[in-house]
């Protein structure tokens, strides 16, 4: 009866929601619902014959999107908690959109995001058949906390943990990689055959151990993608992975994961041929086609030092000098109140030698990002401080001979995509995914 | 010849940087090379000595930024092998320093942890750190000799400042040294302690080139008059800060 309240009332909220376009219905009908049924996160996913969560601070709607390709080209009906909803909220407002009234959920694969400190009061909840975790970096301190209070409390929620759980955890990532001595159960590791994280002073220097799911002859191809040959059971795969960015092969190796564990009698590369149709979710990596203009933008987004570390190195290689930059950094709650972290994230990597770059500063913190560049070496003059998004997409728009590389933070992003929805050249965001 | 070397020493700079400190050392090194200064920066650290008159080129400038609590204790004991002796005697000799969150709690008298005994400090700045359940988030905004500053603080640390004490500044938005006494920092012959990430000297280019001009008369032992730099980009992020936040 409290379950069937609650799912009535997350169900009306979702509605309102809608209705009044306050948003997608992505965490509020969830927010109210846990008020009426605490449980109803348990209660519900129960119904789910199999769930995948997926945690660490960068890649894991990318991660999960792509898992759900996978899903659906096998036949599954999945079921995921979008847009950046990885709190608990997120999950419940997923799964009561999904439930009918009658109670049912008419899913079998659940796949969930959850973010550093959300995983260790959520996933539980969830009896997840894998865990992911994709990687930890430093990410918002006043929302996370440190790096090693974010590793130790989750290495003390794996050691509660049923041990019939698959765990995965990226092999390159000095914080991850150690993980599995705290879990009873199976731990495997993914990650390239020699390589180290860049954007953060940890490295993993491969020994002679194999690594379970292990990417080596990768090949970057500018912003088409990148090829690598992926070994599982001693068998090479050759994966073609239509997203830029060495960020990327992680996110596409914890994919690819996930999937064998999954689909034990589907031959993996049946469902990695099919990467060629997969398109990645808004503002990571996307390309847009404005209307009237010949020319396209990209959005990458941003969020944190190492996140936009390995943004800026992807994209400089391929900068040209009628290309023009767009940033716009936001200190809302969901982009971190503290915009120190764009100090260490290597803002220097886009100072190109004999490149002069028409840069449009926007966002809350417009100043603030012009400042950075400054100190990265960028003349003054070519650094335009527009605090309104969309008067700064226009600045940047205006009188454009080469492509628009945009890179918003979170909250910036959504503000994007609202103007970008009115001017008729994207969809909402919750359209994009359910 | 009127050439200028700036030698930066920046303590524990591999443990101790956890947001934004960086920005800070990357002002500094700007802000002297646009006038035709040297800069080198060194990181001292565990593993090596800081340099004095006897052994290397001296430290002309501290920086030491904040850590995580592993790190810290790493620090507090290194600091406490000779290293903080050290960076006290320098300061007493007029070197400039800057601390920020950790490293200012270290240069304090001592810490107290929520559990076990205190934690025994460098000594440098007379104020003592306790360990609280409050978290103190946010941007913060303090009136000082050197105008008004803006950063952000994050901290549970609470700072008392000792009779005599000089605040760096007073609070008008935030929480400063311990979220009661509206005093924000400490100040002690050239060497300022604070809380204020942001990174901090970007945005208040005055304490920047206040610390520069510091360093380099107790170098030459002269006065030293900075050329003015344009500062529209720096006076517009610290405007927009004030107007926001104050």
């Amino acid at each position: 009866m409290q379950l069937l309240l609650a799912i009535l009332i997350g169900k009306l909220v979702a509605y309102f929601s809608r209705l009044f376009k306050i948003g997608g219905g992505t965490a509020a009908p969830g927010l109210y619902a846990l008020k009426i049924d605490p449980g109803i996160v348990e209660k519900l996913s129960a119904m789910i014959p199999r769930n995948v969560v997926i945690t660490g601070t960068n890649g894991k709607t990318t991660t999960a999107r792509m898992l759900s390709h996978f899903a659906k080209e096998a036949g599954l009906k999945v079921i995921r908690n979008h847009t950046g909803s990885n709190l608990e909220r997120g999950v419940a407002s997923a799964l009561i959109h999904q439930v009918n009234l009658g109670g049912g959920i008419d899913s079998n694969l659940g796949i969930w995001e959850l973010d550093e400190a959300a995983f260790n009061t959520v996933a539980h909840k969830l009896k997840p058949d894998i865990i992911v975790f994709l990687n930890v970096f430093r990410d918002q301190l006043d929302r996370y906390g440190e790096v090693d209070s974010v590793v130790k409390k989750w290495s003390q929620t794996l050691k509660n943990l049923d041990p019939k759980t698959i765990v995965l955890v990226n092999g390159d990532d000095a914080n991850t990689s150690k993980l599995g001595s705290y879990f009873k159960g199976k731990v495997y590791n993914f990650g390239f055959r020699d390589y180290k994280i860049v954007g953060e002073a940890i490295s993993h220097k491969r020994g002679k151990e194999n690594l379970d799911f292990e990417a080596s002859n990768v090949k970057l191809n500018g912003l088409k993608g990148s090829s690598f040959q992926l070994t599982i059971n001693h068998k090479p795969i050759n994966i073609h992975l239509p997203l830029p960015g060495i960020y990327h092969i992680y996110d596409a190796l914890a994919a690819i994961a996930t999937t064998s564990f999954l689909f034990t009698d589907i031959p993996i590369h049946r469902l990695t041929d099919t990467l060629k149709s997969f398109s990645p979710a808004f503002g990571r990596v996307e390309k847009l086609a404005f209307p009237h203009s010949k020319w396209d933008a990209y959005i990458f987004l941003i969020k944190n030092p190492a996140g936009a570390t390995q943004v800026f190195q992807t994209i400089a290689p391929q900068l040209k000098p009628n290309d023009r930059l767009l940033l716009a950094l936001n200190d809302n709650l969901a982009d971190g109140t503290d915009v120190s972290w764009i100090w260490d994230g290597e803002f220097e990597k886009l100072k190109i030698e004999n490149l002069k770059l028409k840069i449009v500063c926007s966002g809350t913190r417009a100043a603030d990002l012009a400042l950075r560049l400054k100190y990265v070496g960028f003349e003054p003059k070519s650094l335009h401080v527009e605090p309104n998004l969309r008067n700064a997409l226009k600045q940047a728009r205006n009188g454009l001979k080469g492509r628009l590389f945009i890179l918003p933070t979170y909250t910036a992003m959504l503000d994007l995509q609202k103007i970008l929805t009115k001017q008729g050249v994207k969809n909402h965001y919750w359209e994009d995914n359910y | 010849m009127n050439h200028k070397l700036l030698t930066i020493g920046y303590l524990y700079g591999d443990l101790m940087n956890i947001y934004g400190d960086t920005g800070n050392i990357i002002a500094l090194k700007k802000r002297a090379e646009w006038r035709g200064i040297e800069v080198r920066v060194q990181n001292i650290s565990l593993g090596n000595r800081i340099p004095t008159r006897q052994v290397g080129t001296r430290i002309d400038l501290f920086f030491f930024g904040g850590g995580q609590d592993q790190q810290q204790e790493l620090v507090a004991r290194d600091l406490a092998k000779g290293k903080g002796k050290v960076i006290k005697k320098e300061v007493e000799r007029g070197v400039p320093l800057l601390a920020i969150c950790g490293g200012y709690q270290l240069l304090g008298d001592y810490y107290k942890p929520h559990k076990g005994p205190k934690l025994p400090g460098v000594g440098l700045f007379p104020a003592y750190t306790v360990a609280s359940f409050d978290r103190m988030i946010g941007n913060i905004v303090i009136e000082t000799q050197f105008g008004k500053l803006v950063g952000f603080e994050n901290h549970s640390g609470k700072t008392y400042l000792k009779k005599g004490a000089i605040p760096l500044g007073m609070v008008l938005k935030g929480f400063g040294n311990n979220g009661k006494d509206k005093t924000e920092g400490c100040i002690y012959k050239n060497a300022i302690g604070c809380y204020m990430h942001g990174s901090l000297l970007p945005k208040n280019p005055q304490l920047a080139d206040w610390l520069i001009k510091k360093a380099l008369e107790v170098k030459y032992g002269k006065e030293i008059n900075l050329d003015p730099l344009d500062d529209i980009l720096e006076s517009q992020a610290h405007q927009a800060a004030v107007r926001r936040f104050a």
